[in-house]
């Protein structure tokens, strides 16, 4: 259905894209992976029209084209699929699907029949579940997806590239998303799927191809593809599960939660961490591990229960008590409620922190200079590449920006950090560096808790992991005892109907 | 580099042309001392309410009710006057009520969450009825003290006293904004507010504080407007609002990421002042210098979108 040859893209003296070529079939799905920069952005981007290539050809069905905009590019029945394309949130799947098209009229009026139609008929077919008529803003993400996806077939979209579509979902609702996948699949469909979740590729996908560097330097078949294998081909290092001495039983109990019932954590719980260890929170999304954290960080109130930090009673009432009590936090979604997008890399790492770096004590000035260097001595500890210290965060990469989130607590000592998904929608490598840092941080004797609906990272990085469902502590593990099959059936036993 | 400086140093480049440009037009009346003083005095109101919008855009908000807060503050001072009471009492007196405002914008915002917008427009209104009802509907002049006059009138050292105004309060917001720890947190508050909450900022407080200050300087232009011009009028301060964010969106085009600044705005308040005042001396009609105005606003901003994007 669509052929790329020997795509060729330079931008100055990098080569983007070096002899890049891919075919794709109808009702195949074909995953493309790669480190950040190996080439993904510029191939899609080439192929949704974009983008001009330098050299290579392209063709469609056999016959070849050339892009020049992308409107041709959608002309030919290619449709990119961004995670976060925007929907508008006060209109209803229909609505949203027939946005930018000529509406069915009746009598010169719009036909709402036809146009619920229209979309039935597809939403039928891959997903049967989903609500038509009600805002998308009261969709559940996984389900906005489902919108975007149901938007590109319903207007003939017959090759589909899907950037990241998983990144935002708990593993739950990336399963369900998958099933609309394999359906559309099943109808004939060509797709190319981004992701960053090389399981998912191995899983879902009939072939893989790994870029590096601009180059395809692996192809994969179905039953060649595994994680251990893409990651090899990207470059990567593959974590092993690497064996850890427990934290000695007699270490320091740093925090005592007891019966604590907060915001979706409805059932009392009750958690003690020591000095050093990393406990994981797991479960999907709002099971009421993120719950637990907000409650600690002062951001949601306290219903019910006590804590204790090093003995003495602690109940944040704001997240100013928090970070006075040497408490940190790295929220998830860093994009909505972590970064400063607009303002520059000392700005972020220094502003929760502000009054420490005062010239004169006492006067609430700070001290530039002693800004920055904290700033350059805390780019290094969390080893983020950056061009310059003025320049604005959002011009970081996804892992980047998570780093400086990081750094703005990489110069004190925390007694306790809790960590919301700080993996979340950031590549591979600096995946392994996230957890190199968190393993770190729990080496210098603080208590850290995890929250992720990442399972293996849950296992990797959890001296012990409690699994969240439903609002409530559901099974504990010890590392020695976890399992991904025993934290699975313990997190999804009985799922949510959504 | 040099396409950044230009888009940057763009809006000062486009105001010393305009400069150059009338006192080439009008070399007897732009260029002079008088002219220079006159400039300096219908400015200053403009430049302190302009200043008290910048800080509420800086946190990203807006507050409407800049222009009806400067109208009450003067006439809660003359209708002081009235009553027989001197400068020291008046004076405090509104721009308390300035100030009260202003923190009844900020809790409507930070506190019950309305939109400011909304809030401050609503309050505006409820400000604008009771400079009505306070000052009867008429003109009020009588029995100012000479000690207000001064507060506008006449000069230090051969300096105008609304020039050492307009350094004071603006040297002061300048310094706030860029130099403290205050103001860092309110260019937290307006790059991100759900951020700056979960970084353990006192978001609210912050709010709350930024619109209690834009009342009081409202309140303090009112003050100023008033002891120049002698008289007060219950609807006086209200054509300041829009020259107000005239100027500081023209000043957004002087930073490289667009945000205000109050450099930015004094430039902004600068470039209106000039463009008025040498269309009136070129005797260009009202209406057209109205249109013109406006038009200038809309380039600056495009200019400086289409730099940015070339970037």
């Amino acid at each position: 259905m669509l052929a790329l040859n020997g795509m060729t893209k330079r931008f100055g003296a990098t080569n983007a894209l070096e002899d890049v070529s891919l075919s794709l079939s109808g009702g195949e799905v074909l995953g493309l992976v790669g480190h950040n920069g190996a080439g993904k952005s510029t191939l899609i981007k080439i192929i949704a029209g974009a983008q001009a290539a330098d050299g290579g050809t392209i063709a469609v069905d056999g016959t070849p084209v050339h892009f020049h905009s992308p409107h041709d590019a959608y002309a030919a029945g290619i449709r990119v699929i961004h995670q976060d394309a925007p929907l508008v949130p006060s209109f209803d799947t229909i609505d949203n699907c027939f946005l930018g098209r000529p509406y069915p009229k009746r009598a010169g009026r719009i036909d709402r029949k036809a146009m619920r139609e229209a979309i039935a008929r597809h939403a039928r077919e891959i997903a049967p579940d989903l609500k038509l008529d009600i805002p998308v803003a009261f969709l559940p993400p996984a389900e906005k997806q489902f919108v975007r996806l149901l938007k590109a077939v319903s207007d003939e979209g017959r090759i589909l590239v899907l950037d990241e579509p998983t990144a935002a979902l708990p593993a739950e609702d990336a399963h369900k998303f998958f099933a609309v996948i394999d359906r559309m699949r099943a109808r004939g469909t060509a797709i190319i799927l981004v992701s960053h979740r090389l399981d998912e590729i191995a899983e879902f996908c009939d072939r893989a191809i790994v870029l590096r560097d601009g180059r395809v330097v692996e192809e994969l078949s179905k039953g060649e593809l595994d994680v251990a294998r893409l990651v090899t081909a990207m470059g990567g290092t593959h974590a092993a599960n690497e064996d850890r001495p427990p934290v000695a039983a007699s270490a320091r109990r740093i925090l005592e939660i007891e019966g604590l019932v907060t915001g979706e954590l409805r059932t009392p719980a009750s958690l003690a961490v020591r000095a050093g260890e990393v406990v994981a929170l797991y479960g999907l999304s709002g099971s009421g591990r993120s719950s637990l954290l907000q409650a600690l960080w002062g951001a949601a109130p306290i219903e019910d229960g006590s804590i204790r930090l090093e003995g003495a009673a602690y109940r944040p009432r704001s997240p100013r008590d928090a970070v006075q009590a040497a408490v940190s936090y790295v929220p998830a979604d860093r994009h909505r409620t972590g970064l400063f997008g607009s303002l520059d890399l000392v700005f972020n790492k220094t502003l929760p922190l502000l009054s420490s770096y005062r010239k004169v004590p006492g006067l609430p000035i700070p001290d530039t200079r002693a800004e920055r260097s904290a700033f350059l001595v805390a780019a290094e500890r969390v080893s983020m590449a950056f061009r310059s210290p003025g320049q604005l965060a959002r011009t970081l990469s996804g892992g980047n920006q998570q780093k400086l989130i990081f750094s703005r607590w990489a110069n004190r000592h925390s007694r306790v950090m809790l960590l919301d998904e700080p993996t979340e929608g950031v590549d591979v490598m600096a995946k392994q560096t996230i957890k190199e840092i968190i393993r770190a941080i729990a080496a210098d004797g603080n208590a850290v808790l995890v929250s992720t609906s990442d399972r293996d990272e849950a296992l990797e990085l959890g001296d012990r992991v409690l699994v969240f469902r439903d609002g409530a502590v559901v099974a504990t593990f010890e590392r020695a005892q976890a399992s991904p099959e025993a934290l699975s059936t313990a997190a999804q036993a009985k799922a949510k109907a959504s | 580099m040099t396409a950044l400086n230009l888009s940057r140093f763009g809006t000062l480049i486009a105001f010393l042309l305009l400069c150059i440009g009338f006192s080439i037009a009008a070399p007897q009346a732009f260029a002079t001392q008088a002219n220079v003083y006159n400039l300096i005095q219908q400015m200053a109101t403009l430049a302190i309410v302009a200043t008290a919008a910048t800080l509420v855009m800086t946190i990203g908000e807006f507050d409407l009710s800049v222009g009806f807060s400067a109208s009450l503050a003067a006439v809660i001072c003359f209708a002081l006057f009235g009553q027989g009471y001197d400068v020291w009492l008046a004076v405090p007196a509104a721009l308390l009520a300035g100030l009260a405002a202003g923190v009844a914008n900020g809790v409507l915002v930070a506190r019950f969450g309305i939109p400011s917008f909304v809030a401050t427009l609503a309050l505006g209104t409820i400000l604008s009825g009771l400079a009505f009802g306070a000052s009867g509907g008429a003109s009020m002049f009588k029995s100012v003290p000479d000690g207000f006059k001064s507060l506008a009138r006449g000069d230090v050292f051969g300096v105008p006293v609304l020039a050492l105004w307009i350094v004071a309060v603006l040297g002061v917001a300048s310094f706030v904004l860029t130099q403290t720890e205050f103001g860092r947190r309110l260019r937290a508050i307006g790059g991100n507010a759900q951020a700056a909450r979960l970084a353990g900022l006192p978001v609210m407080r912050d709010v709350i504080v930024t619109f209690a200050v834009a009342g009081a300087l409202s309140a303090l232009a009112g003050l100023l407007l008033a002891s120049r011009l002698g008289s007060v009028q219950h609807t006086m301060g209200e054509p300041l609002l829009l020259p107000a964010y005239a100027a500081v969106f023209i000043g957004t085009t002087a930073s490289p990421t667009g945000t205000p600044s109050v450099a930015g705005t004094l430039l902004g308040v600068a470039i209106t002042g000039v463009l008025a005042n040498g269309m009136t001396i070129l005797g260009v009609d009202p209406f057209i210098q109205k249109i013109l105005t406006g038009v200038i606003i809309i380039v600056a901003v495009l200019l400086r979108r289409m730099g940015r994007t070339a970037q």
